[in-house]
């Protein structure tokens, strides 16, 4: 990218950092029936690579066209579950209460993506991502700056609840055959259970949305 | 975090049942100075991002402060120069600390238990960045424009840290601010600062035939082809008419300056025509030259915006306790 190496090894490092405890997460939700949100955790997975990849050249993965597709269904995902939760669908501790910051994630990786020189999408220099690419060259240059703004203020946003220890809703019952990969199909309601590391979770979205917004505030 | 996990403790103190329906719909219902301390935090966090941006590793950030030295007088240009040159030697090291301490304020803000801490460094960092930064706003070297940000973007944050301070001196006071530190010393904050720009504006440096559509033409440079096209085509209107504009441009600050005197409904419509001229400035400033790669703030447009916010004047707790009283009699 076109920061200084370092810098932009530590923001990928950490987007990796995220990947690998958002797959922990998954894993141990699983094993221990502690709910969590299997859709959140899953997205910032591949994010976490994804924005390693176009952080730093080495660590590229797959193609553009890839991952545009996986962001693009990630985010018909979550418009899906806004659409639910506007129409007064039971939330589940289970899957993403607030899906709005991560439709718009997951639009952003998307957007990125999509303005990615060709040459650099495709892994053909070395130095990273978006080392020419400016807002000014994009014919939607005008998405970026909302965008990161957008994610600092959903930073923001969860830091302000981050000191919040009041596990409400997620320590609710959920409902029978509501999603719990513990609970297929149980019979009855599963016995409350806390939710898995919550600020744990929330400093994973934060790091994502420090790190997608610095990417955004590079190709201003 | 689960955000419908963290409802109920960001409510101040809300009524019970106004909690219940906060905690269900996984939304906290946060006061309007919250919001305005969490805005504050986002501009934070963006100048943090901001400062690590590749330009800033380079010289031409040292040399960028340096810059602010010229006109002013020696006692404040030679610190200006001196810590310039230090960063010019140290830019890795000092701007990473740069970014990172400013990152950090945003962040100390939005976490509620370094509410106070990130606040109270927020206005020590701002008047060091104020004086070794921008040379106090071009104040002192007759450069001041508000248009070209006086008095200095960086003392905005300084002052809506005190804003914003969570504190209540006066709590029946209409707004956030005056609730804060007081009804008269809030007016006082607010009648200096918009009746200064209203002085800046009629300084040379804005009323000169030229000098609002340079400014104008200076933000259209490097910016996208939206921004460029609004900002030439004000700087070819005003062209020739800089005097016209800048009178104009100091009556409209005059009347926000003097409207915190008056009722209610007259302070709201001048916090809207406020808030429109923080945005018609912005725009002027290029939108604080963001898509230049080397803007280290938005510039003064965000801030001046913020700031009048922080005077809207909400009913006060008397008036919404009558009104609420005949609909509990009910």
């Amino acid at each position: 990218m076109g920061g200084p190496t370092w810098l932009t090894a530590i923001f990928a490092a950490a987007s990796l950092a995220v990947a690998v405890y958002c797959t922990g997460r998954l894993v141990a939700a699983r094993r221990w029936h502690r709910p969590t949100e299997l859709d959140t955790d899953g997205a910032h997975v591949v994010m976490g690579v994804a924005t390693a990849g176009m952080l730093v050249a080495g660590l590229r993965t797959l193609p553009s066209a890839i991952w545009e597709v996986v962001f693009a269904a990630a985010a018909a995902w979550f418009g899906y579950r806004m659409l639910q939760a506007r129409r007064g669908a039971q939330p589940s501790p289970w899957r993403s209460s607030h899906p709005l910051p991560h439709l718009v994630e997951c639009a952003a990786m998307v957007f990125m993506f999509l303005i990615l020189p060709a040459s650099v999408a495709a892994g053909a220099t070395a130095g990273g991502m978006a080392v020419a690419m400016t807002a000014t060259e994009s014919r939607f240059s005008f998405l970026t700056l909302p965008l990161a703004l957008f994610l600092f203020g959903y930073v923001v946003w969860l830091g302000d609840r981050v000191t919040l220890h009041a596990p409400a809703l997620a320590l609710a019952t959920a409902p029978a055959g509501s999603g719990s990969p513990g609970s297929p199909g149980s019979p009855g309601p599963e016995p409350a259970r806390p939710y898995l590391a919550p600020r744990c979770a929330a400093i994973c979205k934060i790091t994502m949305g420090i790190t997608m917004g610095y990417m955004l505030i590079l190709m201003l | 975090m689960s955000e419908s996990l963290a409802a109920g403790h960001a409510v101040a103190r809300p009524a019970p049942g106004r909690a219940a329906t906060a905690d269900a719909a996984g939304i906290a219902a946060l006061d309007p100075r919250r919001k305005l301390q969490l805005a504050l935090g986002v501009i934070w966090v963006l100048d943090g991002i901001l400062q690590y941006q590749p330009s800033m590793f380079t010289k031409s950030f040292p040399d960028m402060l340096a810059e602010s030295a010229h006109g002013n007088p020696a006692v404040i240009a030679t610190p200006i120069t001196w810590s310039a040159n230090l960063i010019d030697h140290h830019v890795v090291v000092l701007n990473t600390l740069f970014a990172t301490i400013q990152l950090a304020l945003g962040l100390g803000i939005a976490w509620r238990p370094t509410l106070r801490l990130a606040l109270a460094a927020s206005v020590a960092w701002s008047l060091a960045v104020w004086w070794l930064g921008e040379g106090f706003g071009g104040i002192l070297a007759g450069t001041a424009s508000p248009v070209n940000g006086a008095p200095g973007p960086v003392i905005l944050y300084a002052i809506l840290a005190v804003l914003l301070w969570p504190a209540n001196r006066d709590p029946d006071a209409p707004s956030v601010a005056e609730r804060v530190i007081g009804r008269r010393p809030a007016q006082a904050v607010w009648l200096v600062l918009w009746g200064s720009l209203a002085a800046f504006a009629l300084l040379p440096a804005s009323r000169a035939p030229g000098a609002i559509s340079d400014t104008l033409s200076d933000g259209a440079s490097g910016a996208p082809a939206w921004l460029a096209w609004i900002d030439t085509h004000a700087a070819s209107a005003l062209n020739h008419h800089g005097l016209a504009a800048s009178i104009v441009l100091a009556i409209l600050l005059a009347l926000v300056a003097v409207a915190v005197y008056l009722p209610a409904p007259a302070l709201r419509a001048a916090v809207v025509l406020a808030v429109v001229l923080a945005a018609a400035l912005w725009l002027a400033q290029g939108m604080g030259a963001l898509f230049t790669g080397m803007a280290t703030d938005p510039q003064s447009g965000p801030l001046l915006a913020l700031l009048a916010l922080a005077f809207w004047p909400a009913l006060s707790q008397p008036t919404l306790a009558r009104a609420a009283a005949p609909a509990e009699e009910a």
